[in-house]
């Protein structure tokens, strides 16, 4: 199937968010969004973006079901590693279902490679959902290694009261 | 000994920044991974585009226990986002000289970086551990932060420069 992978612009915000909320739904997660569409305008087309995102686009006589021609996206920022130096985080990686299995998300993660290897990035990361098989599969398939398997580190978040306290000097 | 400084980092840190990470490298046994250079923080952390920031705790000359170092601590931070939440801080490293811990250095810098978090409109505040390392997992978790690797089952995932090459080139 005929697809391109390009640099997200302003207009595909209302696409992006649309996919976001079908990541969050197959994660379960949905209740979680609280970005908008608007709040992704601002945060990540500003003149200091927060992140970079990336489309995949069909022509349209293989639009979607629903006459999407917008069909996959990434969204991604540099990071640092102490150790290595630049980094490249793939934060969101999502292929509507009816247009898997044709390349589409393997583009979309060569497309953010090579423009973290552009960056002078020496590593890419993400996390990836331990129930999530097929993912976990696709990822060990690239040559992608699990950190938190093999190094046994563990992500953390301090939010909301506890980040309040923590600002306070509350203990 | 309560008289320490925080500070944001200046370039003449390097040295002392890079010195404080190959400390903590050694305390996680992993010190042969270090291969950033003083030129790449340099360059990396105090050019146009920063990739990190830092914050360091510095000493007066007649509270040095280590001869000839000032600057006995460091964290090391840069700015992510969630699609979900928004944008996030993320603490890349956090690390205290072993002579001078008990202090309440650590958790003044944990407050600063949380202030500033909060400040730069974060929810949350995001880092790793190694699960091996049960002093830092219970310093943090006292301090409200949660293990979402424990919790929400994410697994950090990821692919280093020769597979990035490869799937960069893929078409």
């Amino acid at each position: 199937m005929d697809f391109t992978i390009r640099a997200a612009t302003l207009e595909d915000c209302k696409d992006i968010s649309r996919m976001i909320l079908e990541l969050a739904e197959y994660e379960k997660a949905s209740d979680q969004v609280k970005i908008t569409q608007r709040d992704l305008e601002q945060d990540g087309f500003s003149k200091n973006p927060f992140f970079h995102g990336i489309i995949a686009e069909v022509p349209e006589h293989h639009k979607s079901r629903e006459g999407h021609t917008k069909v996959g996206y990434s969204l991604y920022f540099y990071t640092y590693s102490s150790w290595k130096g630049r980094a490249v985080y793939m934060e969101d990686l999502y292929v509507m279902p009816e247009f898997r299995g044709k390349g589409i998300g393997k583009a979309l993660m060569s497309k953010v490679s090579q423009l973290g290897l552009a960056a002078g990035c020496t590593q890419l990361n993400f996390t990836v959902l331990d129930w999530n098989k097929s993912s976990l599969d696709f990822y060990l398939k690239q040559g992608c290694w699990d950190v938190t398997s093999d190094l046994g580190y563990h992500c953390m978040r301090c939010e909301g009261d506890a980040l309040e306290h923590l600002a306070q000097g509350d203990l | 000994m309560a008289n320490f400084n925080l500070r944001k980092a200046e370039p003449k840190d390097v040295p002392d920044i890079l010195r404080l990470i190959k400390e903590l490298a050694k305390y996680e046994e992993m010190e042969d991974q270090v291969i950033l250079t003083e030129k790449d923080l340099l360059e990396d952390g105090f050019g146009n585009h920063p990739f990190y920031h830092c914050v360091v705790a510095d000493v007066p000359a007649e509270h040095q226990k280590v001869e000839g170092y000032s600057v006995i601590g460091f964290a090391m931070y840069y700015f992510t986002y969630d699609p979900w939440i928004g944008k996030l801080l993320y603490l890349e490293d956090f690390y205290v000289m072993k002579e001078y811990r008990g202090f309440g250095i650590g958790s003044e810098i944990l407050k600063t970086l949380s202030d500033t978090a909060v400040k730069n409109r974060c929810s949350s505040m995001h880092f790793i551990v190694a699960e091996s390392n049960k002093a830092s997992i219970d310093f943090y978790k006292r301090r409200g932060a949660s293990d979402l690797s424990l919790q929400e089952g994410w697994r950090l995932f990821r692919i280093d420069k020769e597979n990035l090459l490869k799937m960069s080139a893929e078409e």
